[in-house]
């Protein structure tokens, strides 16, 4: 990918071709984050989409002033998630299917990938809400330390104790499971 | 506390080795006094990058893509002055086609997002005509047609999400006449027609060229698409010389047009059906059978434009 400031800074002037190459750069990582956080395919299709439309309309307001486009593109995601899970009422039903895996992949493989992955999004769900996000944002949105801090508003020393915490209790849940 | 923060900054330095590739047993290797405490969490993060693996499916995908760009567009058009990029003989053209407009250009401006259970989509509709009357080349009007063509998909959807699908026919039926219409103005233009000028609204009677100038009129490129200025008639020798220089140059701006022209066709030949298909799995049963007969109107139609374009 170009100079991910340069792509920004065109994409802000409605460069489609740009805009275009950030879409591509971010789409799975955050569709990976909001399904984790939210734990259904359908939901996490909807709101992925929307976080990307959503981007469109405030790209205009957003400033480089230190804080990287990722992170204020995962922020805007995680605000969907965060209102999602506000409305939801009842708890949101894991739903998986083997398309979330590649196709091409060995039938044995996948079908224990899907096991796995089913295990470690229920496990999660018993996180608390600040260590899912620790979580999703670490492993499912590939962010460093440092991007998660930005995201949530938390010194890197906070999100260092959060995801030891974190992993800790994503053990206990799964070797209970 | 101190303690407890080394810890923390040794299991992510452990955890960004894994992302880079390292194993756990090489991460415990550098660490020997706290393996037996990093080992089972390292484990557990391991477990955890399996997330990884979760993909979004291929139709939602191709839907998402479809829907992002024409908000895209959408955007970008807002923004856009309505007279940006163009000249003095297109200028006047749409201040005509606004008086034309009685009820102002406003109404044209918010027609032209407009959906088909809306009121102003007739006037989306006639305003894409003038449009296309409007616009000088065969090559300019192909690529109006693919802009057209994505209206339609998009109006397709938008019908078939609300389960009109008697709507969702006449759409089609309208993308089937921009798909046909796109494939015979690329033939055309291949075959070495001449532009057409603003056919009506013609410039100057030809017959005031002298008989041996049989040469074509300019040909206008796509980017500045004007009316033609009617110029003094140079000799014959004068227009032979310029004419080929102009002729290589305008031969070049063609077959560049022709090539961008057949990759906005190619990405909407794949784009598009894919648009559709995903929308099947979301659409009451009774919408299928009409949504079905877009997928292959718009397969069809890309192929054949391709195949003209090659």
């Amino acid at each position: 990918m170009q100079d991910e400031e340069s792509l920004v800074r065109r994409a802000k002037q409605r460069d489609e071709e740009a805009f275009t190459q950030l879409y591509e750069e971010y789409f799975d990582k955050i569709y990976r984050y909001v399904t984790l956080r939210v734990g259904d395919r359908m939901e996490a299709e909807d709101i992925t989409q929307q976080v990307f439309l959503n981007a469109i309309k405030a790209i205009s307001s957003f400033r480089w002033k230190g804080v990287p486009f990722s992170a204020w593109l995962f922020r805007i995601a995680h605000n969907q998630v965060v209102d999602y899970l506000r409305k939801k009422a009842k708890r949101a039903t894991v739903v998986f299917e083997e398309s979330l895996l590649t196709s091409d992949d060995d039938p044995q493989l996948v079908f224990e990938h899907k096991l796995d992955i089913k295990r470690l999004v229920s496990a999660t769900k018993k996180l608390t809400p600040a260590q899912q996000e620790v979580i999703s944002l670490r492993f499912a949105g590939e962010m460093s330390v440092a991007r998660v801090a930005e995201v949530m508003g938390k010194s890197e020393g906070a999100v260092k104790a959060l995801q030891h915490s974190a992993i800790v209790a994503l053990r206990r849940v799964l070797s209970v499971a | 506390m101190k303690k407890s923060s080394d810890f923390e900054n040794i299991l992510d330095a452990c955890l960004e080795r894994l992302v880079k590739g390292e194993t756990v047993e090489q991460c415990l290797e550098s660490y020997p006094e706290l393996a037996v405490q990093l080992e089972p969490l390292l484990r557990t993060a391991q477990a955890a990058r399996e997330v990884s693996a979760i993909l979004p499916r291929a139709e939602f995908k191709a839907r998402a893509r479809y829907e992002f760009r024409s908000a895209l567009q959408a955007a970008t058009t807002k923004r856009r002055l309505p007279l940006f990029g163009l000249r003095r003989g297109w200028v006047m053209a749409l201040m005509i086609v606004s008086i034309l407009l009685v009820s102002g250009g406003g109404t044209a401006a918010a027609a032209s997002n407009s959906m088909p259970d809306s009121r102003l989509y007739p006037v989306k509709l006639a305003t894409e005509q003038v449009q296309l009357a409007l616009t000088p080349s065969d090559m300019g009007k192909a690529r109006l047609c693919t802009v057209l063509a994505d209206k339609r998909i998009a109006e397709i959807i938008y019908m078939a999400d609300k389960g009109d699908a008697q709507c969702v026919e006449v759409i089609t039926q309208r993308l089937d006449e921009r798909l046909t219409e796109l494939t015979m103005l690329v033939s055309a233009s291949e075959a070495g027609d001449t532009p057409q000028v603003l056919t009506e609204v013609p410039a100057e009677p030809p017959s005031e060229l002298p008989e041996e100038s049989t040469v074509a009129p300019p040909v206008p490129s796509e980017e500045v698409e004007t009316v033609p200025v009617p110029a003094p008639v140079p000799s014959d020798k004068a227009i032979d010389d310029s004419n080929k220089g102009d002729s290589n140059k305008d031969d070049h701006a063609k077959n560049n047009n022709r090539a961008k022209l057949r990759v906005a066709v190619a990405v909407y030949a794949a784009d598009h059906p894919a648009a559709l298909r995903a929308e099947l799995r979301r659409v009451p049963a009774s919408v299928r059978p009409a949504l079905r007969r877009a997928i292959s109107v718009s397969e069809a139609g890309y192929k054949k434009a391709l195949a003209a374009l090659d």
